[in-house]
């Protein structure tokens, strides 16, 4: 279903700095240090995944694994290696892409369902699932930047999970809304995942990846520490990160 | 390949009206007068110039109703103008998006050109009455059978801006100091177009380079239509197709080139 082949990606974070003139002339004074600014986010990773798994991906901050969701997404293309993905993939990277503030709610499922390439017939089927599953049928023609960001995190989220994809990619969402949404957000990702949906699942939650994943891969500095059964990656990881 | 490219557009064809949609809502959000600023601000604005070019400095074409004339290279000039700088930003802008999802990026700037595109046809209504009702009886313009031609000379226009769009944005993505460049590019560029005058009062040198404006190609096509009656010349015809397919073939390898590296940049 997801291949992942020697993929490495390397950023130069150097770069970002020195797009304008007036940047560049400056650096033409400033001392030459001669800095390597590339940045490794990810070193020859490679895994497969399986129809039907449930793959969690744990790691310290900055250890690549959002850069991974996003290469698998196709967000991104690595530097180096290959990614093969077969299926439709719905990526909840981070909720609410391309909402405008200045909009209503009822826009922003329109707008929001288009970035995510939900089809027009297919938003008007569902839309009113996605208010309903939201709770804030009352709020449909208000800005949303009158929201508060609980409201906005809660729209996304029912927008996001309103199909049935063949994988999902699933980068901490699940603590969003208030406790009743919590909770009904979890079922609904158990639904999803029961369904036979193949997951990809980031999560700093142990407990919630025990609960839920077959397999881990524990990522640190762009390398894969190791990957296979839940219970015991997840133990070597949490001693590891305690000592 | 081509089938691809189709079915792609057509994929992705929702997302751009929604997201032309939004622009409209966005724009006119709060105004009182909403959508109809639309038609309003490109009217007032014609008749600001009209007051000015033809009634202070008393400029005139010989033969033909000035105001129309002035018209045709204003509201194609301002289509470009608007369009080709707005699709510069659009990646730009919409970095937080490209970030999170996988949308194809030529979306941006192709949604800003369809989008001043709307705009721009909304303008030729105006400007189609000045055509019927105004001018002295021997300067009058007649409706005649090549009207039917002037949709070439704006999809030649359109493909040209698109072209010009696309390689504005990957421009604008390694090297940000051309939003500022542009602007004064483009009033270079007003005064190098015959909008308000005519090539005529020009050395003949001079013509033959001014000649090479792909904007005066669109413009002169639809002027020799609408003000002199007759069909433009093969050169002329010519000459709109072949800044409009060229510009948009470079504009689609330029930018289809660099788009994997936008990420990194913006």
């Amino acid at each position: 279903m997801i291949s992942v082949k020697n993929v490495t990606m390397k950023f130069n974070l150097g770069i970002e700095k020195n797009n304008s003139f007036k940047e560049t002339f400056i650096n033409m004074f400033k001392k030459k240090q001669k800095v390597n600014n590339d940045f490794i986010a990810l070193k020859n990773v490679s895994f497969e995944v399986n129809k039907g798994e449930v793959i969690g991906i744990v790691g310290s901050n900055g250890a690549g694994k959002s850069t991974l969701l996003k290469i698998v997404s196709g967000v991104m293309k690595p530097t180096k290696g290959e990614v093969e993905v077969n299926g439709v993939i719905s990526p909840m990277i981070e909720l609410g892409a391309g909402f405008d503030m200045e909009l209503t709610a009822r826009e922003n499922i329109f707008l929001n369902g288009a970035v995510l390439g939900y089809s027009k017939q297919f938003l008007e089927e569902k839309f009113n699932d996605i208010v309903e599953f939201s709770e804030l049928k009352e709020f449909l023609d208000v800005p949303i930047k009158n929201f508060s960001s609980g409201m906005i995190a809660k729209l996304a989220f029912s927008i996001a999970t309103i199909v049935n994809p063949e994988i999902l990619i699933v980068d901490e969402i699940l603590s969003v809304g208030d406790i009743k949404f919590q909770e009904k957000s979890k079922n609904k990702m158990m639904e999803m995942i029961r369904g036979g949906t193949t997951v990809l699942f980031v999560s700093h939650s142990l407990d919630q990846i025990r609960a839920l994943c077959n397999r881990v891969i524990w990522l640190e500095h762009g390398e894969v520490q190791m990957i296979g059964d839940v219970n015991i990656v997840c133990d070597e990881y949490y001693n590891k990160q305690m000592k | 390949m081509i089938k691809a490219i189709i079915n792609n557009f057509k994929k992705y064809s929702f997302l751009m009206s929604q997201m032309i949609m939004r622009d409209f809502k966005v724009k006119y959000k709060r105004s009182v007068l909403g959508v109809v600023w639309s038609l309003l601000y490109p009217v007032l604005m014609m008749a600001v110039m009209a007051l000015v070019f033809s009634n202070m400095f008393k400029f005139k074409v010989e033969g033909v109703n000035y105001l129309v004339y002035l018209m045709i290279g204003l509201v194609i000039f301002n289509y470009f103008n608007e369009a080709s700088t707005t699709a510069m930003s659009s990646v730009i802008t919409n970095f937080s998006l490209i970030n999170k999802v996988y949308i194809p990026k030529y979306i941006f700037p192709l949604s800003k050109c369809l989008f001043v595109g709307i705009n721009f046809l909304l303008t030729l209504i105006p400007l189609l009455i000045i055509i019927v009702f105004t001018g002295t009886p021997e300067t009058r313009c007649i409706i005649n059978i090549y009207y039917l031609l002037i949709p070439i000379a704006f999809v030649c226009m359109f493909l040209f801006t698109v072209g010009i769009g696309f390689i504005l944005s990957t421009i604008a993505v390694f090297f940000r100091d051309i939003l500022y460049i542009y602007g004064i590019i483009m009033t270079i560029w007003t005064y190098f177009t015959p909008i308000f005058y005519d090539l005529s009062i020009l050395p003949v040198k001079l013509q033959a380079l001014f000649k090479l404006n792909p904007l005066y190609q669109f413009i002169n096509f639809v002027r020799t239509i609408v003000l002199y009656n007759q069909l433009p010349s093969f050169g002329n015809f010519l000459g709109c197709i072949f800044y409009g397919v060229f510009a948009f073939l470079i504009g689609c390898i330029v930018f289809k080139k660099n788009q994997d590296k936008f990420i990194y940049y913006i």
